[in-house]
């Protein structure tokens, strides 16, 4: 296996103990001030907890939640009924039941209930709260806050009522709040290395490529939003061992805007951010709230009794925020990751853009002999009687077409023949009207492009729609996760893919800052890492230019030898068609005109009205 | 069946004042594709204007009401929310969400923390006897406000160049620029009737429950939003139709839920757009923006 790695070991090595480094600094700060310092300093990162378990969703999703201090609060209550002396919670809540009321475990036990206790409650909320759209999330996750809060602050019986709890034991030490604290940054910084991770942070770039390339889109975000309704019940838990009291209103509304705050502001996308954020946050935080009740500041102006001071002064970080530095303070990066930092230890930056690009004409690379046995060319990509109408407009009427392994099909027409209807229907993104689409024999009518795409059937479309911040060997990388690779696997096939593609020079640029042209190939490389037995390509040279477009149908040629895949292409620029199909079907106003090899195509009659127009015979016989 | 119609009537009052906010809400999202939460705070600081404007004929205070709305809406536009139009929706959220926040603890600095009582004229809260009815004043001008304001909504949407303008601005905002459509003016505009539309809800409000505080904008807003939500993002009628069938579903469990039930009427309330959501992810009237570019 080759030793391409997706980050440095000193990138990785600086990106895990930069956010260790700042929470040790942050104790020693506690450990060393007056008792208030301390409990501040504890409470502090008791809420980095929690904003490092809303980084996990909101940072690898891009999905805003406003619900997971709904989490915090049920993980706080859960702990402080669990530990309570039985005489308390009779008093404060005579209606629980017998053994949580006699329940009376450590700080570490009641801990570690509410981490798996508030992970499964995160699940069942997520359960449906995934399945609604991209942009219901934040609201709906709104709205199950208010849901939380609300039975919450009316279940008098079992949590108190609005009154809340008292008494409850003052346990979390500074050490103990340090230590969970550094254990919820190796869970963050695990899980966005993680393949499950990448998937997620996939779909924050895009969606629907993120699809198309065999990410469930609704599951993974599921596991993101349990791991971190788990970590943001253990901040809760942890604050109330802190604080001994406990109201329905600690973690609502306030909390909430807060704990965001404290994460956009280092950086949403970062674990090092949440950490930097949540400092530098609750630091502003703790000293506006030390003036509220009226101050003197350095003996040149009094502030007089002003409650909700802090409340602006967090309101005025998130605006300055979002305005100037929607990246926050890390610009979104992990400490390994940050050029100033990379600078001072000596290491030397990404390459130049501007380098030349290495490249490998595949069609004569020996290595490009098929890697699939001849057993796996058999079955075939059937669709038959394919009709699709938007409104009344009917922009297929029973098409049929066949695809196998190894084989090129051209796939042209005029604008609105319908053909990139047709790959939505073929790739799972549009249900039919009519017709049946066979995979292998099997009809895989109604399958999710995602699982479509882990059957072996893949895409790409006519924009790029690149991962802009993932690097070329993530997002390639992500291709072969897509379809249940593990991370060593993936990287290997990234590397290797990339290199037949001739842009491993540009393995650790950002896909976004590559390119068009190349952003194209690394779109094609994407779906090449998940070993598609079927590939459609909607028009990948448009845009090229001349040499570009030779160097892509050389790519595609090695593309159909070496990974043995068909491939569906459809292009505008006829050159590419006839240089790489042996087959072209033609489609014109929704139905197929004409099933043949180029040259029958090109002296259609028929096809040559309808699609080349009639100066095209001029031209080619010029 | 008194009762029923009753019950039904109170279900109207609220569902209209619920479709009102959702209207707010959805006009700046159908014009920006921006989630504004701050809408509660434009909801909340008009209805400050009566408790400042306590002492001046109550027409007046109105009109002060009416022009914080506006000014405030405007004013948020112009600072906070014009240089994140480019942002994507996320972002937009978050960032009115500082808005919102600011605004209330503004108010809170510089008011007060806790509820301040404001004084309405008293034939808000008589009643009117309707038959077997007894119907309050307040959910006649409700009812009447909701007609008006729906009427003349209407009226600009469909009858004027500005109206044209805006559903051109919500169908496809780039489209409508290059086809002439000044940016500025329009989501101005849009601002401007979605802050008068929270001084009408603001009002409203003070003189439902006779007080203000700096909280009062927060529960409104969420209706508003899960209104939208359930109706369909940037659908002005969905908003309508989410905002009558969440209050007619909050005000008929406040009816007939049992008692021991009733203290979670709004766990339940909330509940319901989710469960919505989950067989109609875009709505019940479908997403006008958002679908899956392929």
């Amino acid at each position: 296996m080759s030793a391409v790695r997706l980050r440095s070991r000193s990138s990785l090595a600086v990106s895990a103990l930069a956010p260790l480094v700042l929470i040790a600094l942050t104790m020693a700060i506690g450990a060393s001030g007056t008792p208030s310092l301390r409990g501040t300093v504890i409470t502090i990162l008791c809420e980095m907890i929690v904003v490092l378990g809303l980084q996990v969703f909101v940072g690898n999703s891009g999905v805003y939640s406003f619900g997971q201090l709904g989490f915090a609060s049920a993980g706080a209550y859960a702990a402080a009924l669990l530990t309570l002396p039985a005489a308390f919670v009779a008093l404060q809540t005579p209606g629980l039941p017998d053994l949580i009321e006699d329940a009376q475990l450590g700080a570490l036990g009641s801990t570690a209930v509410v981490a798996v206790a508030c992970g499964v409650l995160a699940a069942i909320v997520g359960l449906p709260l995934m399945r609604t759209s991209t942009l219901a999330i934040p609201i709906s996750t709104f709205a199950f806050l208010i849901v939380a809060y609300n039975v919450i602050a009316n279940w008098d019986r079992v949590t108190g009522g609005s009154g809340g709890l008292v008494s409850i034991p003052r346990t979390t030490g500074i050490v103990s709040a340090g230590l969970w604290a550094a254990g919820a940054v190796a869970v963050a910084l695990a899980y966005k290395w993680s393949t499950g991770g990448y998937r997620l942070q996939a779909t924050r770039e895009d969606e629907v490529a993120a699809r198309s390339l065999g990410i469930g889109v609704t599951g993974e975000r599921l596991v993101a939003f349990a791991l971190s309704g788990m970590l943001c019940g253990v901040g809760g838990a942890l604050a109330v061992h802190q604080s001994g009291v406990l109201a329905p209103t600690t973690f609502y509304f306030v909390a909430s805007v807060t704990t965001l705050t404290m994460m956009v502001a280092g950086g949403a996308r970062s674990v090092f951010g949440a950490v930097l954020g949540t400092i530098a946050v609750a630091s502003v935080n703790e000293a506006l709230r030390g003036v509220e009740g009226g101050a003197d500041v350095l003996g040149l102006f009094s502030i007089g009794n002003t409650p909700g001071l802090a409340a602006i002064g967090v309101g005025l970080i998130l605006l300055a925020t979002m305005v100037a530095l929607p990246d926050g303070l890390t610009g979104g990066r992990e400490a390994g990751e940050l050029p100033w930092l990379g600078r001072l230890l000596g290491r030397t930056p990404v390459g130049d853009l501007a380098a030349p690009r290495f490249v490998a004409p595949m069609g004569t690379q020996k290595q490009a002999a098929a890697t699939r046995a001849p057993a796996e060319r058999a079955g075939a990509l059937n669709a038959r009687g394919i009709a699709v109408s938007f409104g009344g407009l009917r922009v297929l009427r029973g098409v049929d077409l066949t695809l196998r392994p190894g084989e090129a099909l051209g796939l042209i027409g005029p604008n609105g023949a319908g053909k990139t209807t047709l790959v939505n229907v073929l790739s799972g993104f549009l249900a039919p009207d009519a017709g049946t689409v066979e995979l292998d024999g099997v009809d895989v009518g109604g399958r999710s492009p995602a699982r479509l795409a882990r059957d072996g059937l893949t895409r790409t479309f006519q924009g790029a729609l690149p991962f802009p911040q993932l690097s070329c060997l993530e997002s390639v990388a992500v291709g072969a996760m897509g379809v249940g690779a593990r991370r060593g696997k993936a990287v290997a096939v990234a590397a290797e893919v990339l290199a037949r593609l001739g842009l491993s020079e540009r393995s650790s640029h950002p896909a976004g800052s590559l390119p068009p042209a190349e952003q194209r190939l690394l779109g094609v490389a994407r779906t090449l890492a998940t070993n598609p037995r079927y590939l459609l390509l909607d028009e990948p040279a448009a845009g090229l230019n001349e040499a570009e477009g030779e160097e892509l149908v050389a790519i595609l040629r090695g593309v159909l030898e070496g990974f043995g895949c068909g491939i569906l292409l459809i292009e505008h620029e006829m050159s590419v068609v006839m240089s790489l199909c042996p087959q072209v079907q033609v489609l014109d106003d929704g139905v197929t005109l004409r099933v043949g090899a180029p040259a029958e195509i090109q002296a259609d009659p028929a096809v040559i009205e309808a699609y080349l127009g009639s100066s095209y015979m001029e031209v080619a016989n010029a | 069946m008194t009762e029923l119609a009753q019950n039904l009537i109170d279900a109207l009052a609220l569902g209209s004042l619920y479709a009102l906010i959702a209207l707010g809400v959805t006009l700046v999202y159908s014009v920006m594709d921006m989630m504004n939460f701050a809408h509660g705070e434009f909801i909340m600081l008009s209805a400050y204007a009566l408790y400042v404007l306590a002492g001046v004929p109550f027409g007046v205070a109105l009109g002060g009401a009416l022009a914080t709305g506006v000014l405030i809406a405007v004013a948020a536009e112009l600072v906070a929310f014009r240089p994140v139009r480019k942002a994507d929706m996320s972002a937009q959220l978050v960032t009115s969400l500082a808005v919102a926040t600011i605004l209330q603890n503004v108010v809170m600095a510089a008011v007060d923390a806790r509820p301040k009582s404001v004084a309405t004229p008293s034939v808000v809260s008589e009643t009117t006897q309707v038959g077997a009815l007894s119907i309050s004043n307040l959910e006649f001008i409700t009812l009447g406000m909701t007609a008006i304001v729906l009427g003349g909504f209407g009226w600009l949407l469909y009858r004027t160049r500005a109206g044209l303008a805006m559903r051109a601005a919500a169908e496809n905002f780039d489209m409508a620029r290059l086809l002439g459509v000044r940016a500025d003016p329009v989501i101005a505009l849009s601002f401007a009737i979605s802050g008068a539309l929270a001084a009408v809800v603001g009002v409203l409000l003070v003189m439902q429950t006779g007080q203000v505080s700096p909280t009062m904008g927060l529960t409104p807003v969420l209706i508003g939003f899960v209104a939208v939500t359930i109706g369909g993002f940037g659908r002005m009628l969905g908003a309508v139709i989410g905002g009558l069938l969440l209050g007619a579903a909050s005000s008929l469990l406040g009816s007939y839920l049992p008692a021991d039930l009733l203290p979670f009427r709004d766990a339940i309330v909330f509940s319901l757009p989710v469960a919505i959501l989950v067989f109609k992810p875009q709505g019940l009237l479908g997403a006008a923006t958002g679908e899956a570019r392929v």
